[in-house]
């Protein structure tokens, strides 16, 4: 379906409105809708839903941009990445990020957006080597940790001065070997 | 043999099985924004691993439309690759079905694809190649949303896996409808690979899993496998249960689309998909017996058009010639192959 506005675009987004009863609606496209809403022409926000264009398109898997169907207030529009200078208003627009830091920047605002799109927002798959190695390190620093505790409320401070110094080796090389990635 | 050359495990109905890992390189911007010489850096950064590893390197912008556009047909790059004017480029190694798109819309996908139904073996193939990159190279990752991606779609896993399927049965009895709206229940999608929707003309289609994050590689692909298999014995059913008159109808159509497959003097694109599919249908059903899944399957990727314009001495100029070409191919490899044999 295109938008009725351009005729050119795909519509993504679909507005309802009804003012004291008075209808009106629009299909219309993420740029159509842009221009509209910064022109004070769509008022009733809370009726505008974001469509599946077309899901079961896996070459154009865009149609997460669609998600993004109810406007945002104006200084989340403008937010940018530090990083790469993206704004939200772009990401809202075409539904790609502009770097992996974007994920961390707009973190908030792409949560729900995230859970809509695949049903959950927690990691449960792959992990990278050097990741692995990290989780590795902390895992066992952790036990580390919990030894030391328990030698301390034994009142056994040899073993836990022993499990102090051990620990203290495990950062240190974990900062040595930071630095000589870099 | 690449994967269109051979068959695999239930070639009565599955042609093809494919796994794609898109990745990205910590330290660039997405592929949207990025620079043509930060584009070339990747490519150069990625051919220092994978060319010693065996992989051939095509650099898309030095080569023809067509010749780009044959890579599509053979399943090795996507169309949005084909037609990307920033720098970007494919790392082959048909033998073992890997292609490696470097700066599509992640930096990296990874893809393997096989004959048949090989979920696993694809994924172990893609897997390898994208254990030898992660030696090297320090991916975009967190460990809550996974593998980062330029759209938030294919975050997690990074993972698309999907199986091409031959469904005449199905088809005919009219029941895609309603197998795609029981497998998008469970996060599958399914999509015609010729037409959109339920009228795939050739009735093949990939079914797909639409959700990549918050489950194991393991975990999406067993599901996927699992309705695949349910899907092929559905499928494997209806078959079956063709008798009496419908059986008689149905053989008569085949034999005929095999009498003009083998014969025709031109052959659209189009029509060229309706027959293969009978005659496809027929060698399953034991109608067709002198005709293979192999002939078959070189054919479909060679009678395409950009494949089909490149084998030709003289590129065809006008769509009546290259029916004819069409046709000749066809009954060439569907007639002079089989007297080889002999």
């Amino acid at each position: 379906m295109l938008c009725e506005k351009c005729k050119k675009r795909t519509a993504t987004v679909f507005y309802n409105e009804n003012i004291n009863g008075k209808v009106r609606s629009f299909s219309l496209c993420g740029d159509c809708a842009a221009k509209m809403r910064e022109k004070g022409e769509l008022q009733d926000v809370t009726s505008m839903v974001g469509s599946f264009a077309d899901p079961f398109s896996e070459l154009q898997d865009h149609f997460f941009g669609s998600f993004f169907g109810l406007p945002s207030p104006s200084y989340i529009e403008e937010k940018a990445c530090p990083t790469c200078g993206t704004t939200y208003r772009e990401i809202t627009k075409n539904g790609l990020l502009g770097c992996p830091d974007c994920y961390k920047t707009f973190e908030a605002e792409l949560e729900s957006t995230i859970g809509a799109a695949q049903g959950t927002t927690r990691h449960q798959g792959a992990v990278p080597a050097r990741h692995r190695a990290k989780q590795k390190l902390e895992e066992k620093r952790k036990e580390l940790k919990a030894k030391l505790d328990a030698a301390i409320s034994k009142e056994e401070y040899e073993e836990a001065a022993r499990l102090r110094d051990e620990i203290r080796k495990l950062s240190a090389n974990e900062k040595s070997d930071e630095k000589g990635e870099n | 043999m690449t994967w269109y050359q051979t068959v695999g495990q239930h070639p009565d109905t599955v042609i093809s099985s494919r796994v794609r890992l898109a990745r990205n390189l910590s330290g660039y911007p997405f592929s949207s924004k990025l620079g043509a010489a930060e584009a070339n850096e990747i490519i150069e950064k990625i051919g220092s691993v994978l060319e010693p590893a065996g992989f051939r390197k095509i650099h898309f912008s030095g080569i023809s439309p067509v010749l780009a556009t044959s890579y599509v047909e053979r399943h090795y790059v996507s169309p949005d690759f084909a037609n990307k004017t920033s720098p970007h480029a494919l790392f082959l190694e048909e033998q073992e079905g890997l292609a490696v798109m470097a700066c599509e819309e992640d930096h990296l996908r990874i893809q393997c694809i096989l004959p048949g139904l090989s979920l696993e073996e694809a994924f172990k193939n893609a897997r390898r190649t994208e254990q030898l990159l992660d030696e090297n190279f320090d991916f975009a990752y967190s460990e809550k949303l996974g593998y980062l991606t330029h759209c938030p779609t294919n975050l997690g896993t990074g993972m698309r896996a999907s199986v091409m399927l031959f469904l005449p049965a199905l088809t005919m009895g009219g029941y895609m409808d309603a197998l795609a709206s029981r497998l998008s229940k469970i996060g599958l999608t399914v999509r015609g690979l010729f037409g959109e929707g339920s009228g795939s003309a050739g009735c093949m289609y990939q079914i797909s899993n639409q959700v990549t994050l918050g489950f194991s590689e393991e975990e999406l692909l067993h599901r996927l496998e699992d309705a695949i298999k349910q899907t092929i014995e559905k499928e494997e059913k209806m078959r079956k249960s063709i008798s009496g008159d419908a059986l008689d109808r149905l053989t008569d159509r085949i034999l005929r689309s095999e009498g003009i497959l083998k014969y025709a003097h031109m052959l659209s694109s189009s029509e060229f998909v309706k027959l293969f599919s009978d005659v496809r249908f027929g060698i399953s059903l034991g109608i067709v017996n002198d005709i293979t899944y192999e002939q078959l399957g070189e054919l479909l990727v060679e009678t395409m058009p950009a494949t089909l314009t490149l084998s030709a001495e003289h590129s065809p100029k006008t769509a009546a010639a290259r029916d004819m070409l069409r046709a000749k191919i066809v009954k060439e490899k569907l007639t002079h192959d089989n007297r080889g044999k002999e």
